[in-house]
């Protein structure tokens, strides 16, 4: 019997550019590595229900493109896309990553695994180009109404593919 | 669609800034004067001033006076909207993590992932 993981995300903020969280998962890296990275395990978890997901490629090599939608039960239609700058299977992808609600932000994501003991540790840090753009993660910009500023916020956490 | 709410009543708004922010952790060690402030940051009178009065819009901070002195202190309580939604942020990551958390054990427990 494995621990209950549940909720134990570390999340952290640790300069003015990036966010880092960090979680681990009962099971070895390389399965890690391919439900993180491969369309047809994506597919099973990336959306948040009642949130669809209609759209996830991802083309893992360096200078490969990924690009994910989902559509939110208004209809409401938002995506990501981005190109791999590093890809070291199974412990490591380094990718640019955009949004379409927030086209000015530029981003790097890191996916980092390490397996010891049967515990694999992920490691997913996100870098900002500039502060104005981690600023998108930790504040209201005053762009949109407030609620809606949330939703994009938390949007931004959710893409699959960075995960 | 809401109006939305002007910088000076906004918590988020006020603490987008790093001088206020500044100010905001030299106020956690107590109450402070205009002048103490000025000591401990590289800022101008001025500028802290203008500072304080945001924060002192949106409920951060609070003021007294003594003697001639005006005394700035720390109104914690006011940053529960922030907790409130790093909260909200913290759940939405730890639910998509949970997810990928049991998908895992799915296809280890069933050795295949045929459920649908």
């Amino acid at each position: 019997m494995t621990p209950d993981r549940h909720g134990s995300a570390v999340i952290t903020f640790p300069n003015d550019l990036e966010v880092v969280i960090t979680r681990q998962f009962d099971a070895p890296m390389a399965l890690v590595f391919d439900v993180l990275t491969q369309p047809e395990h994506v597919r099973r978890w990336g959306a948040t229900p009642p949130d669809e997901m209609t759209e996830c490629t991802i083309d893992l090599r360096v200078g490969g493109t990924y690009r994910s939608s989902f559509v939110t039960g208004d209809g409401t239609v938002f995506s990501f896309h981005g190109t791999y700058l590093e890809v070291e299977p199974p412990t490591r992808t380094v990718q640019t990553w955009h949004f379409n609600c927030w086209p000015d932000v530029e981003a790097v994501e890191t996916m980092q695994l390490h397996e010891a003991d049967t515990v694999t540790t992920f490691t997913w840090s996100m870098a900002f180009a500039d502060q104005a753009g981690r600023d998108h993660m930790t504040r209201f910009d005053g762009q949109q109404d407030s609620l809606d500023t949330i939703e994009d916020m938390l949007r931004s956490l959710l893409d699959p593919t960075s995960a | 669609m809401m109006a939305r709410a002007a910088t000076t009543s906004d918590v988020f708004n006020a603490v987008a800034d790093a001088h206020r922010r500044q100010i905001l952790d030299l106020l956690i060690a107590g109450e402070k004067t205009v002048g103490a402030i000025v000591e401990d940051v590289s800022m101008s009178q001025p500028q802290v001033s203008k500072h304080l009065r945001v924060l002192s819009e949106v409920g951060l901070v609070t003021c007294r006076a003594e003697g001639r002195h005006r005394l700035y202190r720390l109104a914690p309580e006011q940053l529960r909207p922030l907790h409130a939604w790093v909260t909200t942020y913290e759940q939405a990551i730890n639910d998509r993590l949970d997810r990928i958390d049991d998908y895992l054990q799915q296809l280890q427990g069933q050795g295949d992932d045929s459920d649908t």
